[in-house]
């Protein structure tokens, strides 16, 4: 009796010391043809991790794409796509970047956020592209080339774009009697606050604000509002990326940053957000990422929205200023096949990966080709508004291996300045430190 | 004899695997923890770490942020610590008198415990909302909107007393157990000598709790200590970094920002701030029993 208590009992701890064997079971694989269904003797494997898991239309877009190169390409290369989820605080996916970084076991292509490419470069963990003939670089919208390029080689190619949008309520602003300039004209800063002077009565009526605008912690408040500095002749940090000395905290920056106070101040946005105001009809305007159509069109069908031109400095000098930036693909340090890794990235971010993501994600696509097969860009006024403002004027987000302190200490200041009403000199003065600081690891050896 | 050693290799079997897990993932980041906080570990590029002395835990010390995080940590337990005790212990007294619904009750209180924290805080967003429910209260009663957790002054004070909220239940549960466990014969003694109901709480209910009051305020304390959740999601740790705790920026420095190194110095710097205020508290609680 005794006896058979014990075995029972043995047996149950043999049995979880077997799961956590399990579980502590690492994953240390070489593989080898017909390993894989698909990856036959003569082929060069290549391996690629993507951002999200399988079971989503972005994933399932992403299986289509690696099943039509490995078709496309069959006897010569063989892709091995892996699903790795990232969560909303963005872990996940980085910290497996991260570890792998460690023990050397970086796939030969993976995907980066376009911000994180030249954090990504400077630390060696990505390599630059094979060269591209200029016939296969012109296929892609210049936007695109310029996120993937750090210190003049192209490392990345994304199969998606973004696009932010001044929205504007048609019916507010035929009340108010305003008319909307041509692209390639937009208004000026002083033109837009007598718009949104002549507006105000309207949307007051309504019991809303003229814009409806926030600056939300996290990175929407950069990607919106960077291109305010870059069309009124500032800049956020130096062209290698390594200081913001005089640049981040110039005399330009800080004008800048009062006007962003300026319109807090004169009540033509609210200091508190407030929830749907552009979509319940309450505000004349709104800067809102491209998704934001689609938004308008399934779910606030009676808003009759109109996509104005992005708002520009006084001074502009007609340069690139607009929203911009995605997940692109890049080859690891670690590939030994680079000219298979670079055929892996332009297929992965070509023509027909764009059209599939868009038909399944609604994500802009990043090539010409691609605006021209889908049929909201030549015939929806919105939608062509947005992709014409990424193709003119799309300007991507500050390169710079401190980008995530960057963005944080951008929206930080803006905040500080415009909503709380600090001083502007002395919070970007603090931003520059603070983001010196995190730059001093590139520029002391 | 061989009993006793068959005993002890059978106890080794069943505790063997839970330590192998522990000492994996608990014992060994921890050590790591420690070792780090001494170098400059940078997660995009651990080839090039070095070992550079105090000088993380000197750059805390100067950091302006970090000053105001541990500060704003401070200020949510000072909060939360109070309120959540003896609204815990409010709670249980009500629910252990109520005749009616009991069950009810508990389970009301006690819902909030068991959702999801992310859950909870995307709800008291809308609660607190500028045209949320408690404002729409307020302007019925014709006071001014007011901003809540999207104003400096007023985010820290309304996300401690959601946490409260939300937490409460726990402690509740504890205390009721308590109460319960009290030998009803003390309370019958008591009213032979007539004592008020203030004098039975006073003389028999408290001391009887006792022991379970230190144990609620300790981990309370605790727990107030690693708020992360709650102002991740509601505010980013804003307004002007008003509701930026300590733990928050491990996570923005570790994670966001690469540095291994530097975060694992506030790790540690944090990990003793708590070790010694819990020995302090201790040390009160276990001084005022003896004196008893």
């Amino acid at each position: 009796m005794d006896m058979k208590k014990h075995i029972k009992a043995a047996a149950l701890a043999s049995a979880s010391a077997l799961a956590a064997a399990l579980l502590l079971a690492g994953c240390g694989k070489t593989v080898s043809p017909g390993d894989k269904a698909g990856y036959d003797e003569g082929e060069e494997y290549l391996s690629i991790w993507v951002h999200i898991i399988e079971d989503t239309p972005e994933g399932r877009s992403y299986r289509k794409s690696v099943d039509s190169f490995n078709e496309k390409y069959d006897g010569k290369y063989f892709a091995d796509i892996e699903f790795i989820p990232r969560n909303d605080s963005g872990g996940g996916y980085s910290d497996k970047v991260n570890a792998s970084v460690l023990s050397g076991d970086l796939p030969d292509v993976l995907t980066v956020d376009g911000p994180n490419i030249a954090a990504y470069a400077a630390n060696g963990i990505i390599q630059p592209l094979a060269e591209l003939t200029k016939e296969e670089r012109s296929v892609y919208l210049e936007s695109i080339i310029e996120q993937g390029t750090f210190n003049e080689k192209l490392y990345a190619l994304g199969a998606m774009e973004s696009s932010v949008g001044l929205y504007y309520n048609k019916a507010i602003l035929r009340e108010a009697g305003v008319e909307v300039p041509q692209a390639g004209d937009p208004w000026m800063f002083t033109e837009f606050l007598d718009v949104l002077e002549k507006v105000r009565p309207a949307a007051e009526s309504k019991n809303g604000y003229p814009l409806d605008m926030t600056f939300p912690v996290g990175e929407a408040t950069i990607y919106y509002y960077a291109p305010f500095i870059w069309s009124n002749g500032g800049d956020l940090v130096s062209g290698d990326g390594l200081t913001v000395s005089g640049i981040f905290n110039s005399e330009r920056n800080a004008g800048t940053m009062n006007y962003f106070r300026g319109l807090v101040d004169k009540k033509y946005m609210s200091a508190v957000p407030i929830e749907n105001l552009f979509e319940s009809g309450r505000a004349a305007f709104k800067f809102d990422g491209a998704w934001e159509v689609n938004t308008i069109y399934t779910s606030y069908p009676d808003i009759e929205l109109g996509v104005a031109p992005y708002v520009v400095g006084d001074n502009w000098d007609g340069g690139r200023y607009t929203p911009t930036g995605s997940w692109a693909y890049a080859a690891s340090s670690v590939t030994e096949n680079i000219e298979g890794a670079t055929e892996l990235v332009k297929w992965m971010s070509g023509v027909e990966s764009g059209l599939d993501l868009y038909g399944q994600t609604k994500s802009l696509p990043s090539t010409y080709a691609a605006y021209e097969q889908i049929s909201d860009f030549t015939e929806d006024e919105n939608y062509k508004a947005l992709y014409e403002q990424l193709r003119d004027y799309g300007h991507p987000r500050p390169k710079t291996p401190a980008y995530p302190q960057l963005s944080a200490s951008f929206q930080q200041a803006l905040e500080n300045i415009a909503i709380s009403g600090m001083d502007a000199d002395t919070e970007l003065k603090k931003s520059t430190e603070r983001i010196n600081d995190k730059l001093d690891r590139y520029t002391r050896e | 004899m061989s009993k006793n050693k068959s005993n002890s290799i059978l106890g080794m079997a069943f505790f063997g695997p839970a330590l192998v897990l522990l000492t994996v993932f608990l014992f060994i980041p921890m050590v790591l923890t420690v070792i780090y906080s001494f170098t400059d570990y940078f997660a995009l590029s651990p080839k090039n770490t070095h070992f550079v002395g105090f000088r993380n835990f000197v750059k805390i010390f100067g950091d302006e942020l970090f000053v105001q995080s541990f500060l704003n940590t401070v200020k949510f337990v000072v909060i939360i610590v109070p309120l959540q005790c003896l609204g815990a212990l409010g709670l249980a007294l009500l629910i252990n008198k109520v005749t009616y619904c009991k069950k009810y009750f508990k389970v009301a209180f006690f819902v909030p415990v068991v959702m999801s924290l992310a859950v909870v805080s995307t709800l008291w967003m809308q609660i607190y909302s500028p045209e949320g429910i408690i404002n729409t209260i307020l302007a019925n009663l014709g006071i001014e909107a007011q901003p809540f957790i999207h104003s400096a002054d007023q985010a820290l004070p309304s996300i401690a007393v959601m946490s409260v909220w939300q937490g409460m239940g726990y402690q509740m549960i504890i205390f009721l157990g308590g109460l319960q466990a009290i030998n009803p014969a003390l309370y019958e003694a008591a009213e032979m000598d007539h004592a008020s109901a203030w004098q039975k709480f006073r003389d028999i209910t408290l001391p009887e709790l006792k022991p379970l009051c230190v144990f609620v305020f300790i981990t309370v304390t605790i727990g107030a200590f690693r708020m992360i959740v709650q102002p991740m999601v509601m505010t980013g740790g804003g307004p002007s970094n008003s509701t930026y705790t300590i733990v928050y920026d491990i996570y923005e420095t570790g994670t966001v920002n690469w540095e291994i190194g530097l975060a694992s110095a506030m790790a540690v710097v944090f990990v003793i701030f708590v070790i010694v205020l819990t020995v302090i508290q201790n040390i009160l609680t276990k001084d005022k029993e003896e004196k008893k």
